[in-house]
């Protein structure tokens, strides 16, 4: 019985995992995206889609992206909906690099991340200044960029060995 | 390229179209439906603001209890830093604590001959009579500036004892009933103090402005130029009603000093008066008696002993230099002397070593001069059984002048 129990929560925890990490990262105080420092700064949320999107897309729902853009929406301030646009389109292209490829490469997926990236982040930027009239400073757009980008390698580490974690420890039982 | 062009497609469409496992919605439906989010609430659309309203109110509240183990860590964290940081300022005020000590003792040092000198010239007054006084009347009149206190000749106030507020001078007693007095504070326009203008010692009277301050008067002439901040205003002393020493008030550094009559800022707020110390001050008369002898004695003992204290201080750190200049000396000189003994070692075996070449070729002569007049005595020839050329037993012979055998 409690062997069952135990399945029952690891099996829970590693499908909503990255559900919970990504509502935790967007609802937490602390915010990657504004970490006090002049020219450091990283978007988690966008590393943490598109990796689960690649590797397990049944772990992050659509509507449940919706959902977690509006809050991130409201949390930062944005206009409401510009979040969802921007991680739906990241999950659609990420899904698209999936269908397109064969033999998953690291190298590869991390260099269409960087091309995701510029779109996406070129889209707010237009969207925010041109239509919605917000001032943007294009430097800390760009060092963001550029950090997401750098981090999404060593992320990746990470969350493999969290799955590995899991997986083993299911197995395990 | 048609081909190539068809996967594309089909890629794009299987990635937006799609619904995948357990998906109630396509991606391309929802990305469609935030461009409308988007663009009705850039139009403040009603439905959309009361979607807003209420995403905003759970999300403050989930919000809050996310970053509740977040709170905890940072809580944790400062907590650790405080901790700290209390530590480094502790060490810090001891240093602090230390220093001051040390300047304590030299101000008691200097306080207790400051009394002794003040004594040797008759001018050490003291507390005879101390009463503490509650105010009862202050009435702000424009015409007088005074208080009445609950105190008056049945508590033995007198006439012209000194009004302190802890230990600022805040007037004079000018009237005293059997139950109540009446005070004169410095700020009246009759109140006449004498006072001194610290740090140049510039005597002169102070009396009140009729408002909240005083003015300096009878200071013409008199040069008050002063590089400090702000000047302090004491009592002089002078008349012998008041002890000298007690502060008053201060001049503000941007107070022109070169007018006729200076404003002086009262230490104490003359309008908030609760408790007064009425005193007066009395030379001490009992210098000659057996007591005060005693506690001079005593007193003299003290500075005695602390200088004494300072004194072997003094020596000691004194002594300390002279035995680190000492040890210094010995270690140069201790170092200079090896150098001079590896090098005469160096020298001496260096003239052993010819002492022993020279020795060696000292002999190598000798045999050779007593070979040309010996040699055949000792040679080997088909006619004899003598030595061999070369051959040690050979030498000894020809050393021994060919008597070897």
């Amino acid at each position: 019985m409690n062997g069952l129990r135990k399945n029952y929560i690891s099996s829970v925890l590693f499908k909503y995992f990255p559900l919970i990490l990504l509502f935790v990262s967007i609802m937490n105080d602390f915010n990657f995206n504004d970490l006090e420092l002049r020219y450091f700064s990283f978007n988690f949320s966008y590393i943490l889609i598109f990796y689960y999107t690649l590797k397990r897309r049944e772990a992050l729902g659509y509507v449940s992206l919706f959902v977690a853009g509006l809050f991130n929406d409201v949390i930062i301030g944005l206009p409401m909906g510009i979040s969802s646009l921007l991680f739906l389109l990241l999950c659609g292209l990420a899904s698209y690099l999936r269908n397109i490829t064969l033999t998953p490469n690291l190298f590869k997926d991390w260099i269409f991340f960087l091309i995701t990236l510029l779109i996406l982040n070129s889209l707010s930027y237009i969207s925010l200044v041109l239509i919605f009239e917000y001032d943007i400073d294009h430097m800390n757009s760009i060092v963001n960029t550029f950090f997401t980008f750098i981090f999404y390698f060593f992320f990746t580490y990470i969350f493999h060995f969290i799955e590995n974690f899991f997986i083993g420890f299911r197995n395990a039982e | 390229m048609e081909i190539s062009r068809d996967d594309f497609v089909i890629a794009i469409r299987s990635a937006f179209l799609k619904k995948g496992n357990q998906q109630k919605f396509s991606l391309l439906g929802l990305i469609f439906f935030s461009i409308i989010f988007l663009i009705l609430g850039s139009y403040n659309f009603k439905v959309i603001n009361l979607v807003k309203i209420s995403i905003k109110e759970i999300v403050y509240r989930s919000s809050y209890i996310v970053s509740g183990p977040e709170k905890i860590i940072e809580d944790n964290f400062n907590r650790i830093t405080n901790h700290i940081n209390h530590y480094t300022s502790y060490q810090l005020i001891e240093k602090e604590l230390k220093k001051l000590k040390s300047k304590d003792l030299s101000k008691q040092i200097i306080t207790l001959e400051n009394i002794r000198y003040k004594k040797l010239v008759d001018d050490y007054f003291i507390k005879n009579n101390e009463i503490v006084a509650k105010v009862l009347i202050d009435k702000n009149s424009p015409f007088l500036k005074s208080v009445v206190v609950n105190k008056g000749s049945k508590n033995n106030i007198k006439l012209g004892m000194a009004v302190l507020d802890d230990e600022y001078l805040i007037g004079k007693v000018v009237e005293v009933n059997f139950f109540t007095s009446r005070i004169l504070l410095l700020s009246d326009i009759n109140s006449k103090i004498p006072v001194s203008i610290s740090p140049n010692d510039i005597q002169a009277i102070m009396s009140g402005d009729g408002k909240e301050n005083g003015t300096l008067q009878y200071i013409q002439g008199a040069d008050l130029k002063n590089d400090n901040d702000e000047m302090i205003v004491v009592t002089s002393g002078a008349g012998g009603l008041f002890k000298s020493g007690i502060l008053v008030g201060k001049i503000k550094a941007t107070e022109n000093t070169t007018t006729n009559s200076l404003k002086v800022d009262i230490y104490k707020d003359l309008t908030q008066l609760k408790y007064v110390k009425v005193t007066s001050f009395s030379k001490e008369v009992t210098v000659l008696d057996q007591t005060s002898k005693k506690e001079l004695k005593k007193m003299d003992a003290q500075i005695l002993e602390v200088t004494k204290k300072e004194e072997n201080l003094r020596i000691l750190l004194e002594e300390k230099k002279i035995a680190t200049e000492v040890r210094q000396n010995i270690e140069k000189e201790n170092s200079q002397l090896k150098n001079k003994l590896f090098n005469l070692q160096t020298k001496l075996v260096d003239l052993e070593q010819s002492v022993q070449v020279q020795i060696k070729q000292e002999e190598e002569i000798k045999f050779l001069r007593l070979n040309l007049l010996y040699g055949h005595k000792c040679r080997k020839t088909i006619f004899n059984k003598l030595y061999k050329v070369g051959t040690p037993k050979y030498k000894n012979c020809v050393l021994q002048k060919g008597k070897y055998r």
